[in-house]
C-alpha cells in the first residue's frame, strides 16, 4: 500500500511529537500535567480542564476491537475493496483507528484484544496499526 | 423550548417540497438547490394563507449563502435572519430558534428551509471525487482521528463500526437490521412522492450489496436533490389561518460529538436527556406518542432511537420491527412517508413536512388514525428532537 495517493497526515504543532514518536515506532499519548486525563488526537489542550501543560506518555500498545467495517465500495484510489477497517479502544481509554497487520484482517472481530505494531509508510510518517493479540 | 411555559405557543402553519421522485428520475433537469429552495418556500407561504409580504423572518439552511436567496425570493427586509449552512443535523434546533423568534417576537411569520443539491452534483460522501479529481495527496484530518490514512471515509463505516458492535453485543443474524429496510418501503409505497417507492422482501435485503459491510445498500438513505420548507408562527396568530395548526410541543438538543462520529452507548444517554427534555418536562409519556419519527441517515439510527427512548430494550427493537411493529398497521408507526431511506435525504426536514401531513389529517393513503402527537429524534453528532401536537 505505500503508493503516492495515500492519504497522510501532515505533522503539525499539535501532533508533531506524536508522529515522531511513531517514527520510532513508539506509541504515546498526551497526558494532562495537571489533571491527570489522557487524550486522543493529541489536541493542543487537555480537553478535561484546559490546561496546555501536556506530557507525552509510553501508551501500553494494547486495545480491544470496539468495531469492525469492511468496505466493498472503493473510495480512496489507495484502498481497493476489500478493505477491511477497525476501531480500536486503547487500554487508555480513547478510540483509535486502525488497520489489521501481520495477521489475517477477516479473522478481526469485536471485542477481540489487539496490540500495536507500526507500518512504515514514508520516511516521515509510520502509522501506528494493529495486529491481532491472544487474550492475556 | 422545554416547559410547560412555552409549550404548545407556536405552531407550523404552511409546509412546502420540491417534488423529490420526479426530480430523482430527471437529475439532470431537476435545477439547483437555489430553485429548490424558491419552489418549496413558495409553496410553503402558499400553503399558510399567506402573501410573501407577511414573512418577516427567513432562516436559510444547506445553500452555500442566503443573500443569493433572499433577493431571488423578494424577501430583502425581513426583520430576522438566521443560516445553516448544513443544517441537516440541527433541524429540530432551527424549529426551536424559529419558535423562539415568534415568541419572542422578533419576527411575526418565519419561512425555514433546507434546500440541497448532492445528487445532481455528484456528492458520494466519501471523499473520493476530491481526491481522484485533484490528483494532490488528500490530508489525513486530525479530527477524523487520522481515519483517512487507514482508508477510514464515509459516515457509513462510521454507522457500520458501530453496527458491528451492537450486532455482536446482541448476537443478532446478519440480515436481522434489513427488517427497517422493509418497513420503510412499505411506508413509501403509500407515498407518491416517495423516491423509492418499491416495497422490497428481506430476501431483497440479503441480495443487495454490502457497502460498509455489516450494512447493506438498503441501510443507507437515498442521495438526492430538492428542499423541504415550512412556515412558522404563533399559536395565536395560527388560529387565523386556514390548516389545523400544528404546534410545537417541545424542542431539545444533546450533542454528542466524538471523533468516530458514532456514541459509544449508541446515544442511550443523548435519548435519555432528549426524553427528559421532549416529553418528562412537559408531562407526556411514551404512551402519548402517536407515531414516531427519526432522522433515519441510515436504518440502525431508527433501531438505537426506539431503544433509546425505551420503546424497547436495548438489543430487542429489530425483533419487534421484523414482527411489523413500525410497519404500516403496526402498533408505533415509524416514519411514515418512507423517510430520508425510501422518501428523500433532505435531512429530516422532509421527515417535519410529513408529520404536519399526519397531524393534520392529510396524509392520504398512509395517514395514521387519529394522530395528535408525533416525535421527532435524530441521531449524530448533534442529537436533536422535538415533539408536535395537533392543534384543535
Amino acid at each position: 500500500m505505500n503508493d503516492n495517493m495515500r492519504p497522510l497526515p501532515i505533522p503539525n504543532d499539535e501532533d508533531r511529537e506524536f508522529w515522531e514518536a511513531a517514527r520510532s515506532h513508539r506509541f504515546v499519548l498526551p497526558r494532562c500535567e495537571s489533571c491527570g486525563h489522557v487524550w486522543f488526537p493529541p489536541y493542543a489542550a487537555c480537553p478535561s480542564c484546559l490546561s496546555r501543560e501536556r506530557a507525552w506518555v509510553e501508551a501500553s500498545g494494547r486495545g480491544t476491537i470496539a468495531g469492525v467495517a469492511r468496505f466493498h465500495r472503493q473510495y480512496l484510489p489507495s484502498f481497493p475493496p476489500v478493505h477491511t477497517v477497525v476501531l480500536v479502544q486503547l487500554s487508555e481509554g480513547p478510540y483509535v483507528y486502525a488497520n489489521i497487520l501481520q495477521s489475517d484482517p477477516s479473522q478481526a472481530a469485536v471485542g477481540q484484544p489487539v496490540r500495536v505494531v507500526f507500518e512504515d509508510v514514508t520516511p516521515e510518517i509510520s502509522l501506528p496499526q494493529f495486529t491481532l493479540a491472544p487474550a492475556d | 423550548m422545554t416547559n410547560r411555559s412555552v409549550s404548545r405557543k407556536t405552531a407550523i402553519v404552511g409546509i412546502g417540497s420540491t417534488p423529490y421522485a420526479e426530480m430523482y428520475r430527471a437529475p439532470g433537469n431537476c435545477g439547483t438547490a437555489l430553485e429548490s429552495a424558491l419552489t418549496a418556500t413558495a409553496a410553503a407561504i402558499e400553503d399558510a394563507g399567506l402573501r410573501k409580504s407577511d414573512i418577516d423572518g427567513v432562516m436559510v439552511g444547506g445553500l452555500p449563502n442566503y443573500e443569493s436567496f433572499m433577493l431571488r425570493a423578494g424577501l430583502t427586509d425581513v426583520r430576522f435572519v438566521a443560516y445553516y449552512p448544513r443544517a441537516g443535523r440541527l433541524c429540530p434546533l432551527a424549529l426551536a430558534q424559529a419558535a423562539a423568534a415568534v415568541e419572542s417576537e422578533m419576527a411575526n411569520y418565519v419561512v425555514l428551509f433546507n434546500a440541497v443539491e448532492f445528487r445532481s452534483a455528484g456528492r458520494r460522501f466519501g471523499e473520493s471525487e476530491d481526491v481522484v479529481r485533484s490528483g494532490r495527496r488528500p490530508t489525513a484530518h486530525m479530527e477524523t482521528s487520522y481515519g483517512l490514512a487507514y482508508g477510514m471515509s464515509t459516515p457509513g463505516a462510521n454507522y457500520a463500526l458501530a453496527y458491528s458492535r451492537y450486532k455482536s453485543e446482541h448476537g443478532l443474524a446478519d440480515d436481522a437490521l434489513g427488517a427497517v429496510a422493509v418497513s420503510s418501503g412499505q411506508w413509501a409505497s403509500m407515498n407518491p412522492d416517495a423516491i423509492l417507492r418499491e416495497k422490497i422482501s428481506i430476501e431483497d435485503y440479503r441480495s443487495s450489496p454490502y457497502i460498509a459491510e455489516p450494512l447493506r445498500r438498503f441501510d443507507y438513505c437515498l442521495v438526492n436533490d430538492g428542499c423541504a420548507a415550512y412556515v412558522v408562527t404563533t399559536a395565536d396568530r395560527a388560529k387565523d389561518l386556514p390548516h389545523t395548526p400544528v404546534l410545537v410541543a417541545s424542542t431539545a438538543g444533546r450533542a454528542t460529538i466524538r471523533e468516530y462520529y458514532a456514541s459509544e452507548d449508541f446515544w442511550a444517554e443523548a435519548c435519555r436527556s432528549l426524553k427528559n427534555d421532549l416529553l418528562d418536562g412537559i408531562g407526556l409519556t411514551l404512551a402519548d406518542i402517536d407515531a414516531v419519527s427519526v432522522y433515519d441517515n441510515f436504518s440502525t439510527s431508527i433501531v438505537w432511537m426506539l431503544e433509546g427512548f425505551g420503546f424497547a430494550a436495548p438489543g430487542e427493537a429489530l425483533a419487534r420491527v421484523a414482527d411489523g411493529w413500525i410497519s404500516p398497521g403496526g402498533q408505533l408507526p415509524v416514519n411514515t412517508s418512507g423517510g430520508m431511506l425510501s422518501e428523500s435525504y433532505l435531512q429530516g426536514w422532509n421527515n417535519h413536512v410529513e408529520n404536519v401531513r399526519q397531524l393534520r389529517g392529510d396524509a392520504g393513503a398512509r395517514q395514521i388514525a387519529g394522530c395528535r402527537t408525533i416525535l421527532y429524534a435524530g441521531l449524530s453528532a448533534v442529537p436533536a428532537g422535538d415533539v408536535l401536537v395537533r392543534g384543535d
